[in-house]
C-alpha cells in the first residue's frame, strides 16, 4: 500500500511541476512555431524574484503574485528582443534556439553576478507536514498538487472561453487569416510568451518553497519538460498536460523499483521508442492546433 | 536558407562568370583552402609560449566539431542536437579502448571516429520519420541517453568522476610534453585539414548536392529518386567520423575525460560557433571557431561578465546578420569591392 501511495503521492507532485513548463513550452511552440530554450531560464528567475521580494519584507502573499506579474513582463521583453525581429527568416526555428540560449546564458550568469552562487530558499506555501497512506508528505507539495490543476484549468477557460484565448489559438491555426481579421498578431505573441514566462516563474517558485534554489535550478526542469512535450505531442495544451503527469508517474515508479540513476535512461529509451511508433506523440492529431 | 548568393553579396566578377549559383570554382577554393592552412601552420613560428599554442589546438578542435555539425545542421538540415554526443562518444571510446583494453593510441584514434559513426548510423533510425523540432527533441534526448548510461557505468567510466592519466598520443621517440606543445599543434591541424577537405569534397558531390536537395525541397526530390533514409544517414554518418576523431585527440591531449562534454554550456558553444560562422559554409564554422575561442581567451579576466558579453554578442550577430560572420564578410566584401569598381 505504502509503495502504490508513495508512487501516486510523486507521480502527482512532479507530474504538476512538469504540466506548469511543459504547458508554456507548448503554447509559445503552437503560437508562434518557435522553441524557447530560455523557458528553464524562466522559472530560475521566477523563484529568484519571489525569494528577493520576500527579502525586502513583502509577506509571500504579495511577494508571489507580484513575481509571476514581473515574469510576464520579462516574457513579453525577451519575446520583443530575440524572437519577433528573426519572425519571417526562412530559418527561424534554428536561430531562434541560438538566440534564446544566448538570451538564457545572459539572465542565468545576471543571476549569478546579482544573487551569488549559495543557495536559497523561499517560504512553503503552507508550512507542516502529515502522512497520507502511511507516507510522510508536506503540506507545500499537497498544495501544488491542488493548485496545479486549477490553474491549467483556468488557462483552459481563458483559451476556450474568452475573446483573447480564442483570438490566440485563431493565431496558432492560421497566422494570416489571423492578419487578415485584424487581429494584432504581434500583440499575440508577446502575450502567449508572457504566459510562458509566468507559469514557468511560478513552477520556479513552487520548487524553490521545498528545494534550494541556484541559478542553474531551470535546466533539469526544462529538459523534463522536453521530454514531456514530446512525449504529449507539442502542438496541443491537453496532450502535455496529461503526458507530464503520465511522465511524473512514470519517473516515481522508476524510481522505486530501479533506482534514481536508471530513470533517466528509462525515460529517455521510452521516449525514442514511443516516438518510433508515433512521431506526433501520443496524445496529438495530426493537426497544429490549441485545444 | 538555401545555397543561393543574394543579388547584393554577388561581387563583379562572379557575376560576369557564370557558374553553379554559390559554388565557387573549385580551383580559386583550392588556392584559398592551401593558402588559408599554411598560414595556420606557420602561426608556432609567431606564437612561441605554450598558452597561445593550447589555444589555437582547442580552437582547432572546436573547428572540427563545429564544422561537421554543419554539415548535418546546416547542408543535411538535419536539426540534430546530439553532435556532441558524437564527440564524447569518441573522447570515451579513446580513453576506454587506451586505458582499459591497452589499444595502441593510433589505433584507438581511428576506431573512435568508427564508433562515433557506428553511433550516428544508429541515432538515425528514431530520426528517420521525423521532422523539425521532433529531431531536435529526440537527438537531445540521445545525448542525454548516452551520458546518462556512462554515469550509470562508473565502475568502467568513473561516473560523474571522469577519467583520468588516459593515454596520450606519440610520435616515434618525440619528447611531446617539452616541445611546446607544436607536435599537438601540427596533429590538431592536420585533423582539421583532413577533416575539411573530406567535407568539402563531400558536400561538392552529388552526394553533398542531393542532401542538399533534400533539405530545401523534400518531396521533390524524394520523387526524383533521392533516397531520404539513405542520405540522411549518409549525413549523419559522414558528420561523424572526424567529430569521434576530435573526441579521440581531445582526451588524448588533455589526458581526461569527463561527462562536461555532454552538457548544455560545451553544446550552446559549438552550436553557437556554427550559427555564428553561418551555416552551410563548413568555412563559417571554422572562422567562427577561431573567432569565439581567442575572444573567449582573451575575456577571461571578465569573469562572469565573460558568458555575459559573450551571449549579447551572439544575439547581437545573429540579428545583424542572419547568415552568420561569412554572411557579413560577403557583405563588406561586396560594398569594399563595389565601392572600388564604381568611381566616386
Amino acid at each position: 500500500m505504502s509503495a502504490l501511495a508513495e508512487i501516486l503521492f510523486g507521480g502527482l507532485f512532479q507530474g504538476s511541476l512538469y504540466a506548469m513548463m511543459a504547458v508554456g513550452l507548448a503554447l509559445v511552440w503552437t503560437t508562434i512555431g518557435v522553441f524557447n530554450f530560455s523557458h528553464g531560464v524562466f522559472m530560475m528567475l521566477g523563484a529568484y524574484i519571489a525569494w528577493q521580494l520576500v527579502e525586502l519584507g513583502l509577506p509571500a502573499a504579495v511577494a508571489f503574485p507580484v513575481a509571476v506579474v514581473v515574469m510576464a513582463g520579462v516574457g513579453w521583453i525577451l519575446q520583443a528582443s530575440v524572437v519577433r525581429p528573426l519572425i519571417g527568416r526562412p530559418n527561424i526555428v534554428l536561430v531562434v534556439v541560438i538566440t534564446t540560449l544566448a538570451a538564457g546564458s545572459l539572465i542565468e550568469n545576471g543571476a549569478l553576478t546579482i544573487w551569488g552562487p549559495r543557495s536559497k530558499q523561499i517560504p512553503a506555501l503552507i508550512a507542516g507536514n502529515t502522512t497520507i497512506g502511511g507516507v510522510g508528505v508536506s503540506l507545500h507539495q499537497i498544495a501544488i498538487i491542488v493548485i496545479t490543476p486549477l490553474i491549467l484549468a483556468a488557462l483552459w477557460m481563458f483559451l476556450n472561453r474568452t475573446r483573447l484565448g480564442l483570438a490566440l489559438r485563431a493565431v496558432a491555426q492560421n497566422e494570416d487569416a489571423s492578419h487578415l481579421v485584424g487581429l494584432n498578431v504581434t500583440a499575440l505573441y508577446g502575450l502567449a510568451f508572457a504566459i510562458a514566462a509566468s507559469l514557468a516563474g511560478l513552477a520556479g517558485i513552487f520548487m524553490g518553497g521545498y528545494r534550494f534554489m541556484s541559478p542553474v535550478m531551470g535546466s533539469d526542469p526544462l529538459l523534463k519538460a522536453l521530454i514531456v512535450v514530446v512525449f504529449g505531442g507539442i502542438s496541443s495544451i491537453s496532450g502535455p498536460i496529461f503526458a507530464a503527469y503520465l511522465i511524473g508517474f512514470f519517473e516515481a515508479a522508476c524510481s522505486y523499483y530501479f533506482g534514481l540513476y536508471w530513470t533517466p535512461a528509462l525515460l529517455f529509451g521510452v521516449l525514442i521508442l514511443t516516438l518510433m511508433v508515433r512521431p506526433e506523440g501520443i496524445f496529438a492529431s495530426r493537426s497544429r492546433g490549441l485545444a | 536558407m538555401t545555397d543561393t548568393t543574394s543579388p547584393m553579396t554577388l561581387s563583379h566578377a562572379e557575376a560576369a562568370t557564370p557558374i553553379a549559383p554559390g559554388r565557387t570554382p573549385w580551383k580559386q577554393e583550392a588556392i584559398g583552402f592551401v593558402l588559408g592552412f599554411a598560414l595556420l601552420a606557420l602561426l608556432p613560428l609567431i606564437f612561441g609560449d605554450t598558452y597561445a599554442r593550447h589555444i589555437l589546438i582547442m580552437a582547432f578542435i572546436y573547428a572540427i566539431v563545429a564544422s561537421n555539425w554543419d554539415l548535418s545542421l546546416g547542408y543535411g538540415g538535419v536539426f540534430n542536437f546530439g553532435h556532441l554526443a558524437l564527440f564524447g562518444i569518441g573522447v570515451y571510446a579513446y580513453s576506454l579502448l587506451t586505458k582499459l583494453a591497452a589499444f595502441d593510441p593510433w589505433i584507438a584514434l581511428f576506431a573512435s571516429g568508427v564508433i562515433a559513426t557506428l553511433a550516428a548510423i544508429l541515432v538515425t533510425i528514431p530520426i528517420l520519420r521525423l521532422k523539425g523540432i521532433y529531431i531536435i527533441l529526440v537527438t537531445f534526448g540521445f545525448a542525454q541517453l548516452v551520458m546518462q548510461v556512462i554515469i550509470s557505468q562508473s565502475d568502467i567510466t568513473g561516473g560523474t568522476q571522469g577519467l583520468v592519466r588516459i593515454p596520450g598520443l606519440y610520435v616515434f621517440d618525440h619528447n611531446m610534453v617539452r616541445d611546446g606543445k607544436s607536435a599537438y599543434f601540427y596533429i590538431a591541424l592536420a585533423l582539421l585539414v583532413a577533416s575539411t577537405l573530406f567535407l568539402r569534397v563531400f558536400v561538392r558531390s552529388r552526394a553533398g548536392a542531393s542532401i542538399v536537395a533534400l533539405r530545401d525541397n523534400e518531396e521533390y526530390a524524394i520523387s526524383r529518386g533521392v533516397s531520404i533514409v539513405r542520405q540522411r544517414m549518409l549525413t549523419l554518418a559522414a558528420s561523424a567520423f572526424f567529430t569521434g576523431i576530435a573526441g579521440a585527440f581531445y582526451a588524448a591531449y588533455q589526458r581526461n575525460a569527463s561527462i562536461d562534454v555532454f552538457g548544455m554550456s560545451l553544446a550552446t558553444i559549438i552550436l553557437s560557433m556554427v550559427l555564428l560562422g553561418g551555416t552551410s559554409t563548413i568555412y563559417g564554422a571554422i572562422i567562427a571557431s577561431f573567432v569565439l575561442t581567442i575572444f573567449a581567451e582573451w575575456m577571461a579576466d571578465f569573469g562572469a561578465w565573460r558568458p555575459m558579453i559573450t551571449a549579447v554578442l551572439i544575439i547581437g550577430v545573429m540579428l545583424a546578420y542572419p547568415s552568420g560572420l561569412v554572411g557579413m564578410i560577403k557583405a563588406s566584401w561586396g560594398a569594399v569591392a563595389g565601392r572600388l569598381k564604381r568611381p566616386a
